[in-house]
């Protein structure tokens, strides 16, 4: 039980890092495909950094760094060149698991997992029994969570800032005649959103298995995606849609470790996410009155 | 630039931007010390020339294409089904369940039952997020994107426990294979059943497309679907049967798979095929003939990346750069807004 509790807190941190990002592009009104591509070179920096520095807070510098840029190649694409975001968002997915595994043999000459002698804080140490045991193997960056949903919905729901964001993602036209630059406001909401990935990138090759390994997010930039629509597009909805994710994942974990005596196969369990997330869709699209409420359905930014 | 850009004309547009995408990928291995001549003579031989190559690139473009030629009547008809994998697994185990549940029958009646089985079933999986679309607004891209993990968590419990193939010991669980003669290809996937298949769909793709009320209402509710409902078509009924036909080839994609190349089904097979798919569809610009040739392009160069670890110690991982490169770019519509942003910015800081 203290396992799954540990196990569900590991693996929903970097999700909810990741879908906190997507909460702000989702916002600005962009459908962000490009998280999993994120996710994914933020890991790689994270460790790359480190290894290149010994130090794990210059490795977290690298991943934002590294994801910042990618961030700004991606708006460069799809607002002054106006590709369609859906596209050029899996593009950018594909490159980020592309580019890490490619840099992973050139840099390192290694193939498959690059390794890391050291990882994120652990602020609990030295309890080896119980609950605090099991959470011992926790990294800093999940007991950060909560202050980081606190400040991402503060960012959204309490500031001018926010008000100025979902007025660019509802109606940018209106944005623009009020004075506000729809263009900018996307760059900006896309370079906290690339901060975010590249957290959550590191929570996950820093935070307990401490090395980068090729296509170590397997779709979780995804499922953040994922989490993001299934908490209605707000910071809270995506944290807790984030933690069912990860106590799905967790339960995967468990079932394998143990024995199988579910008396539903676990592929089953593993579905109850998705097909819940098209329901939660389905339904805020009826509350909408019929008309879906999400950006443009075919991902295109416009200005007005 | 995008009055240039227009003068291109579509087919001309895409083959800009791929070229594109190939010379900044091809930049980005000659910074890594890579030959791109070395490569390129390596692809040219694992795609075309090498004994066997061109009937792997057959072998990975035709699903490629069956798929694709799927996602391009729902886009025309203006939904975004990105559905694709989990439909392709979806009819890829019904076919293997009618394949390995009518045992003794003669292969002329259980193939073009399995066939019809996999059609079925993907454009059944298909069906859910259409309806929701066409009828109560729920975001298609939304919906598919989530039915590839359903299908793909389908597919781990059909190779995993359902038909799991007990004597397995690979670390890939596998179904049973089906039997022998039911083979309608070698693991080359050329032959005369699988081409005259591929050969049959396009030509009915082709036909439906151009030559049906259905292909030409689908145009008009994919380009203006305001003025389509004015003009009294029935939007509901064109984008079902689009999601439908979309599923169904991805289904009878994934019925070729087993009864081809593979013989069997592997856990979470081709993972990237439904991704690809769309692509291939977007490069060849919705057009049968495009995404044809678009289709045989991927294809080879998927059959390029298991030949040249032979040439070259280039990591395979460099295709999936070329091909998210191409993602990335192939729906850049707009240099001059790019050249606009850049011109306010300086003309402000002037």
């Amino acid at each position: 039980m203290e396992q799954l509790i540990a196990t569900t807190l590991r693996t929903s941190a970097p999700i909810a890092l990741v879908a906190l990002g997507g909460v702000i592009a989702w916002r600005a009104g962009i459908f962000h495909l490009g998280l999993e591509g994120l996710m994914v070179i933020g890991a790689f920096f994270a460790v790359a950094g480190t290894v290149a520095t010994g130090e794990v807070l210059i490795g977290l510098l690298a991943a934002i760094v590294a994801c910042l840029i990618a961030s700004a190649l991606f708006w460069v694409v799809i607002v002054p060149m106006r590709a369609n975001a859906i596209i050029a968002g899996l593009g950018l997915s594909i490159i980020g698991v592309g580019a890490t595994s490619y840099l992973l043999p050139v840099l390192y000459g290694k193939r498959g997992i690059l390794e890391v002698d050291q990882g994120l804080w652990r602020p609990i140490t030295g309890v080896q029994a119980g609950i605090a045991g099991a959470l011992s193997e926790l990294s800093v960056m999940v007991w950060l969570i909560p202050a980081f949903v606190l400040v991402v919905w503060v960012l959204v729901r309490r500031t001018s800032w926010g008000l100025r964001l979902a007025a660019v993602g509802e109606h940018p036209f209106a944005a623009r005649s009020a004075g506000v630059d729809p263009a900018r406001m996307r760059l900006v909401a896309l370079l906290a959103c690339g901060v975010l990935c590249a957290l959550g990138g590191a929570a996950l090759s820093l935070g307990s298995i401490v090395a980068f390994r090729e296509n170590m997010t397997e779709g979780r930039g995804y499922i953040a995606f994922t989490a993001v629509i299934f908490g209605g597009g707000g910071p809270i909805g995506a944290a807790v849609a984030s933690l069912f994710f990860g106590f799905a994942e967790a339960v995967g974990i468990q079932t394998q470790l143990v024995a199988r005596d579910l008396p539903v196969p676990s592929q089953f369990i593993l579905m109850l996410p998705y097909i819940l997330t098209i329901v939660a869709v389905f339904i805020s699209g009826l509350a909408a009155g019929g008309r879906s409420r999400l950006p443009g359905a075919f991902g295109e930014l416009r200005d007005g | 630039m995008s009055a240039r850009m227009a003068r291109l004309g579509p087919v001309g547009r895409s083959v800009a931007l791929v070229v594109a995408s190939i010379l900044l990928v091809s930049a980005v291995l000659t910074l890594s010390g890579f030959s791109v001549l070395t490569v390129a003579n390596g692809m040219w031989q694992g795609a075309v020339s090498a004994p066997g190559a061109w009937q792997m690139s057959f072998r990975w473009g035709a699903p490629l294409f069956l798929v694709a030629i799927g996602v391009a009547i729902a886009l025309r008809a203006g939904f975004f089904n990105i559905g694709g994998l989990g439909q392709f697994y979806v009819g890829a185990t019904a076919a293997l369940f009618v394949g390995l549940g009518l045992p003794g029958l003669p292969a002329i009646v259980v193939l073009p039952l399995a066939c019809l089985a996999a059609m079925a079933a993907g454009a059944l999986f298909a069906f859910i997020p259409g309806w929701l679309r066409v009828r109560y607004g729920t975001d298609e891209v939304i919906t598919t994107l989530m039915s590839n993990f359903i299908g793909t968590l389908w597919l781990q419990y059909v190779t995993a426990v359902l038909l799991k193939d007990p004597s397995g010991t690979g670390q890939q669980t596998a179904t049973r294979p089906v039997e022998e003669a039911y083979r309608i290809a070698n693991v080359q996937g050329v032959s005369p059943v699988t081409v005259g298949i591929l050969v049959a769909a396009a030509i009915l793709v082709w036909l439906l497309l151009e030559r049906t009320p259905f292909g030409i209402t689908s145009a008009i509710a994919g380009r203006n679907p305001v003025m389509a409902r004015w003009q009294g078509l029935r939007l509901e009924r064109v984008g079902l049967l689009a999601f439908l036909l979309s599923g169904a080839l991805a289904g009878l994609a994934g019925a070729i798979e087993v009864f081809g190349p593979q013989g069997r089904l592997v856990s979470g097979f081709s993972p990237q095929l439904g991704f690809t798919a769309v692509l291939v569809a977007i490069v060849g610009g919705l057009n049968v003939g495009g995404i044809v040739l678009a289709a045989a392009f991927f294809g080879g160069l998927q059959a390029a990346l298991l030949y040249l670890p032979i040439v070259t110690p280039l990591p395979p991982s460099a295709l999936d750069l070329l091909r998210g490169t191409i993602a990335l770019l192939i729906t850049v519509t707009s240099l001059s807004a790019l050249g606009r942003a850049l011109g306010r910015r300086r003309a402000r800081s002037d």
